[in-house]
């Protein structure tokens, strides 16, 4: 075969192909199909290979020619090939587009989900979270407490109706669960000295079990301790508290009480949350007994005796005490009809909150 | 405490309020009014009538035809009570449209056997008055003028009740007359002390009737008696009939109801003897004196009560006949045929009568008032006014004098009582309250109060405190005064600069933390009871109890938990109960355990304490949720997850788990599913399967996964996080199949895996576990992905078939696993 032959072989060859890629690529149907019909044209093996293998055998001054034809049909396809596969994956895209739509009200699939803070763990923090803000720090204190810690050095008198409020859990003669988180005030007062500004958050018992109670529940204490603290202070913090918990706005007010420990010592009503109404009047309700007023906690300026027993001068220095039932802010919050509830841990109950 | 209003009104004439203004008022002045109730409203709607003639109803028998005269014409209606009087006697009638709510009734017009009726002839419950209902109220021809309203001729049928919830500081407030003094202090009006009335009176003189011994003068400091003779017992008038209802005490007969009166008036409890029952019957002797131990006495309740020396006694000259201030006996009452009366008013010491009423697990009107403290001043008005009250209604005659035993003394006159002395500086005033009140103002309202105060110079008064305010003490006492009688509302508000505290113990923080990282995994928070039994803690495997409650509610919370699981427990418990199975719950708190000497407490004085460990403990029930899956149950390695991320999220440091030692499995696992958690090599807590016996003791009905962990080891918070570079060249996973005999762990075959592979692997992760199919039998399929990655370098694949060439031959060496093909 001479060596025009093998040019004229290739041109022919070139021209079949240039005349059928297109068409070619044109008809796979999918990326696949169509990568193995360039495969075949573009290929180790494929038929454009097969072309410059013939290339050595043209004539030497017809070779560079005869390259850069093959070449440009090389190109060719290659541009070809990436055309038809632009087409082929805007049409799959269109088709995938326009297929029907996924079926969206099949139940969600959630990633782990979270579980639930008790209701009155989330009034615990928030209340701590408000205080903190103010400036007090979290003092602890043990849930089993000597008597002396939680009444005596209160200034409750022995044999006193004042005990009768707080009817506690014994666990010997001197030794009792504490009946409330007062007994801070003495712990700290007798480790540190003024000034102070401590809050208690934690676990009180009480002989008590009925529709209204619980033998355990929660309090938090807070209490101030500097020089020319005064009741109105104590207002102010009240004040402040209710904005923060409540929502701004909310009222506060003070009825005196009797607390063996504070003197004077007040009860602490805030606006009935339940039946407020948008201009910010409370027309009364069941829940607050249609007095438009809700009862939260006891509060009052630390007795003297307190400051006494604990060996600080109330001369010298003054403080305001405060303490609330988590209980019943929590339920307040969040509508819960019955202490109970609180304390049978059903898990509907908790996913809740 | 109830208290009435037409009689708060009668001692105090000035006061126009209304009840719910009154009401405001006094809780504003911290006399809470509970409830305000009306007493008598059904009354209020009816008449006086009177019987004008009376015939058979013509078809039912039991009921007869009445004619009444209602004032401006007469009326015939159907009666079924057997008591109508005859022609002239007067009847209540409740007339068309009245309401009587004590019967939920209105009155309206019906036919009652075919005959037409337009009213009803009303008896006391019908009318609200009382719960004794024998027949129609009845009065004697010309008690009114028919037509008028039953309310005006009898005052006291209709009254407005409030119930006040008194501070135990404030006795006063249990008598009218105390209340009387504070509204008059409030409302700023004068105040005067009922007056006794005066009394016919015998010739015979107290002191003739009786002898009275007061032996134990530090319990009853004062004993004072007077007396009444040809006493005549009858039913009381309406007007103390009604008020004793009103206010909750059934009518007995005219003299009892004076004790209660009294009672009610000055907030003094009294007793009235028959003096013809006190012994001997010759020289009648009252005896005050402890009770001989075992001594026993039979209470008016019917209880006989064996007695010790620190109970006080009123004897006769033979016996007891009541538990001072407390309860009476049998013995010495009042009855029908009784003639002579003495009147006892005395002052027992409050925490002595509370002593007694705790022991004997008595509350009476009576120790209530004693124990919180009655008015040692008040006894000689007290006993004027009952015997005058007696003269009144049992047509009696007062003997001449009063006895007031002090002690050895008996006299006729009470001896003062001793009032504090209370320094009183004006500077306190605003010191304490942030706002200026003249002092003036703050003095004249302890006058009102009762008190006498006297200038002592520029800011500095003198107070005695009255004797009917024990609570009065000290100076802070008066500032207290000023302000609940000025008002709190007077008070500004005012942030107070707070100089900051640091945090002292820290657990409050780590049970946030804690709580956060439990919740973060889906576990939802129960707050358990820190009490528990015996029981549990047995079914438990847990400590015996360092802490035994000396009084417990029952058993099932006797005593102080050991371990946190009984509460989440009882939790699964309930919830299975109501049909939830799935149970994904924590608790944080302590429990209580004896104190190891290693753990000491802070302060000495708390050595005593038991260690209150602050833990956290985990329950997982029921199913953990697939998508469109069939839910499968949880197992053990879930509660596995759950207590390693709580670890490693409460540390910042990495922890582990290893299976617990076969020979000393916690007894309340489950012997093949029990393991620890581990941080720092430091077994931090225990989690597994609840052993059947477990779930079986405590009925939890079905297979239940615990946590339990100590939570102390991480109150230092966190180990802070460390940057690590972040990898710059890709990583080469290879996988690789093994096929292991059964009974070696999984964790020893990635130790394996990873030992092999040597530095180059990053990672290894068993990702398939497979048996069955070509596996042969007793062994098992472990798939591991292997990722191999260099740090300063993109690995060439020869280098990673090498490395990973390793991990076939040493593992396959060292198990016998074979590549599975």
């Amino acid at each position: 075969m001479s060596n025009g032959d093998e040019a004229a072989a290739i041109d022919r060859a070139l021209a079949e192909l240039r005349e059928g890629f297109l068409p070619r690529f044109r008809a796979a149907a999918t990326e696949q199909a169509l990568r193995d019909e360039n495969a075949k044209i573009s290929g180790k093996k494929g038929e454009l290979t097969a072309i410059l293998s013939l290339l050595g055998k043209a004539a030497p001054e017809r070779r560079k020619e005869m390259g850069q034809k093959i070449n440009a049909v090389k190109q060719e396809v290659e541009a070809g090939f990436q055309t038809a596969l632009g087409e082929l994956r805007r049409k799959a895209r269109q088709a995938e587009l326009e297929a029907p739509p996924f079926d969206l009200t099949l139940p969600a699939r959630v990633p782990t989900s979270a579980g639930h803070k008790h209701p009155i763990a989330a009034v615990r923090e928030d209340v701590v979270a408000v205080f903190r803000s103010l400036g007090f720090a979290v003092f602890d204190g043990p849930d089993i407490e000597h008597e002396a810690n939680n009444f005596s050095m209160l200034g409750f008198p022995p044999d006193h109706p004042a005990t009768d409020m707080q009817d506690s859990f014994w666990t010997d003669q001197k030794l009792l669960l504490r009946t409330h988180t007062s007994n801070i005030q003495i712990r700290a007062m007798t480790t540190l000295k003024p000034p102070m500004a401590f809050i208690a958050p934690g676990t009180v018992y009480r002989r008590d079990d009925d529709a209204t109670h619980s033998p355990m529940f929660h309090q938090i204490e807070a209490f101030l301790v500097d020089k020319k603290v005064t009741l109105a202070h104590l207002k102010g913090v009240l004040a402040e508290f209710a904005e923060r918990l409540y929502g701004p706005g909310t009222p506060v007010r003070l009825r005196p009480s009797y607390f063996p420990f504070v003197e004077p010592g007040a009860e602490v009503d805030i606006g009935c949350v339940f039946c407020k109404s948008a201009d910010g009047t409370r027309k009364g309700c069941s829940l607050c007994k249609h007095t438009g007023w809700i009862e939260v906690l006891g509060c009052g300026m630390i007795h003297p005796v307190v400051f006494e027993n604990c060996g600080i001068d109330p001369e010298e220095w003054s403080g305001f005490a405060l303490g609330m039932g988590l209980e019943r802010i929590a339920m307040l919050r969040y509508g819960i009809p019955s202490i109970k509830l609180l304390f049978e841990n059903d898990p509907r109950f908790l996913a809740q909150f | 405490m109830k208290a009435s209003y037409t009689w708060l009104r009668e001692l105090v004439p000035q006061l126009t309020a209304s009840p719910k203004d009154l009401a405001a008022r006094l809780t504003g002045a911290g006399l809470e009014v509970e409830g305000i109730t009306e007493y008598g409203e059904g009354a209020a709607a009816c008449l006086l009538a009177a019987v004008v003639s009376i015939r058979p109803h013509p078809t039912k028998s039991g009921l007869r035809l009445v004619t009444v005269d209602r004032g401006e014409a007469t009326q015939e209606l159907v009666c079924g009570a057997p008591n109508v009087p005859d022609p002239g006697g007067m009847v209540v009638l409740a007339p068309l449209g009245a309401h009587l709510p004590a019967v939920n009734m209105t009155i309206a017009k019906r036919a009652i056997g075919g005959v037409e009726s337009e009213g009803m002839l009303c008896s006391e419950t019908e009318l609200g008055l009382s719960d004794q209902g024998e027949g129609i109220l009845v009065f004697p021809p010309g008690f009114a003028k028919p037509g008028t309203s039953f309310t005006t001729v009898v005052p006291n049928a209709r009254d407005t009740v409030f119930e006040i919830g008194l501070t135990p500081n404030r006795p006063d407030g249990l008598g009218h007359v105390g209340l009387a003094r504070e509204i008059c202090a409030l409302y700023g009006f004068p105040f005067s002390l009922p007056k006794a009335a005066a009394a016919p009176e015998s010739a015979i003189a107290t002191k003739e009737l009786v002898t009275i011994a007061v032996e134990d003068a530090e319990r009853c400091p004062h004993y004072g008696a007077a007396g009444a003779v040809e006493v005549t017992i009858g039913p009381s008038p309406l007007a103390i009939r009604y008020r004793l209802q009103a206010l909750g005490v059934r009518s007995i007969s005219n003299v009892v109801d004076v004790t209660n009166i009294l009672m009610l008036e000055w907030g003094h409890p009294m007793h009235a003897f028959d003096l013809d029952r006190v012994r001997p019957a010759a020289t009648p002797k009252i005896v005050v004196r402890r009770a001989k131990d075992g001594e026993a006495i039979t209470t008016l309740d019917g209880v006989a009560r064996s007695l010790v020396p620190d109970d006080l006694l009123i004897c006769d000259g033979e016996g007891p006949t009541a538990l001072a201030g407390i309860m009476g006996g049998a013995d010495s009452e009042i009855h029908a045929g009784t003639k002579r009366v003495l009147f006892e008013v005395a002052w027992f010491e409050p925490r002595g009568v509370r002593r007694s009423g705790r022991r004997h697990g008595m509350h009476t009107e009576s120790s209530h008032r004693f124990e919180r403290g009655v008015d040692p001043g008040d006894v000689a008005h007290v006993l004027a006014r009952a015997v005058a009250l007696t003269c009144e209604l049992a047509g009696a005659k007062a003997t001449k004098g009063q006895l007031h035993v002090h002690g050895p003394k008996v006299l006729a006159e009470p001896e003062a009582p001793a009032r504090r002395v209370i320094p009183l500086r004006a500077h306190r005033i605003g010191d304490l309250l942030g706002v200026e009140v003249p002092f003036a103002e703050a003095t004249g309202i302890l006058e009102r109060l009762g008190c006498a105060v006297t200038a002592k110079g520029e800011g500095v008064a003198e107070v005695l405190a009255p004797t009917h305010r024990p609570d009065l003490a000290r100076e802070v006492d008066l500032v207290e005064e000023v302000i609940r009688v000025r008002g709190m509302d007077a008070v500004p508000a005012e942030l107070p600069p707070v100089r900051a505290s640091r945090d002292v113990g820290g657990r409050e923080e780590l049970a946030s933390r804690a709580r956060a990282a439990a919740v973060a995994l889906g576990l939802s928070e129960a707050i358990t009871f820190s009490f528990t039994s015996r029981a549990k803690l047995v079914a438990l495997s847990a400590p015996e109890p360092a802490v035994v409650l000396a009084n417990p509610l029952g058993e099932h919370q006797a005593v102080m938990r050991t371990t946190l699981l009984p509460g989440l427990l009882d939790a699964v418990q309930n919830a299975r109960r109501h049909g939830e199975r799935d149970v994904r719950e924590f608790t944080v708190g302590p429990v209580f355990l004896a104190r190891e000497p290693s753990r000491a407490p802070a302060r000495e004085a708390d050595q005593v304490l038991p260690d209150e460990r602050l833990r956290l403990a985990a329950v997982l029930a029921g199913e953990r949720p697939a998508w469109l899956a069939r839910s499968v149950a949880v197992d053990v390695w879930d509660m596995k997850g759950i207590a390693l991320e709580l670890a490693q999220r409460l540390s910042g440091k990495a922890a582990t788990t290893e299976p617990a030692d076969r020979a000393a499995i916690p007894a309340h696992l489950h012997p093949r599913g029990a393991g620890h958690v581990l941080v720092d090599g430091a077994r931090i807590g225990t989690f597994g399967i609840l052993h059947p016996d477990a779930v079986e003791a405590l009925e939890l009905d079905g297979e239940v996964l615990v946590l339990e962990m100590e939570l102390d080891p991480f109150a230092a918070g966190p180990k802070l996080p460390a940057y690590a570079p972040i990898p710059r060249f890709p990583a080469s996973p290879r996988d690789i199949a093994l096929v292991v005999k059964d009974g070696i762990p999984a964790g020893e075959v990635e130790a394996a895996v990873r030992a092999a592979a040597g530095p180059l692997a990053e990672d290894v992760r068993l990702f398939d576990r497979f048996v069955g199919g070509q596996v042969p039998a007793g062994c098992s399929s472990l798939a591991f992905r292997v990722v191999y990655r260099a740090e300063d370098r993109t690995l060439t694949d020869a280098e990673v078939d090498a490395a990973h060439g390793n991990v076939v031959k040493d593992v396959g060496a060292r198990f016998g696993a074979t590549l599975r093909t």
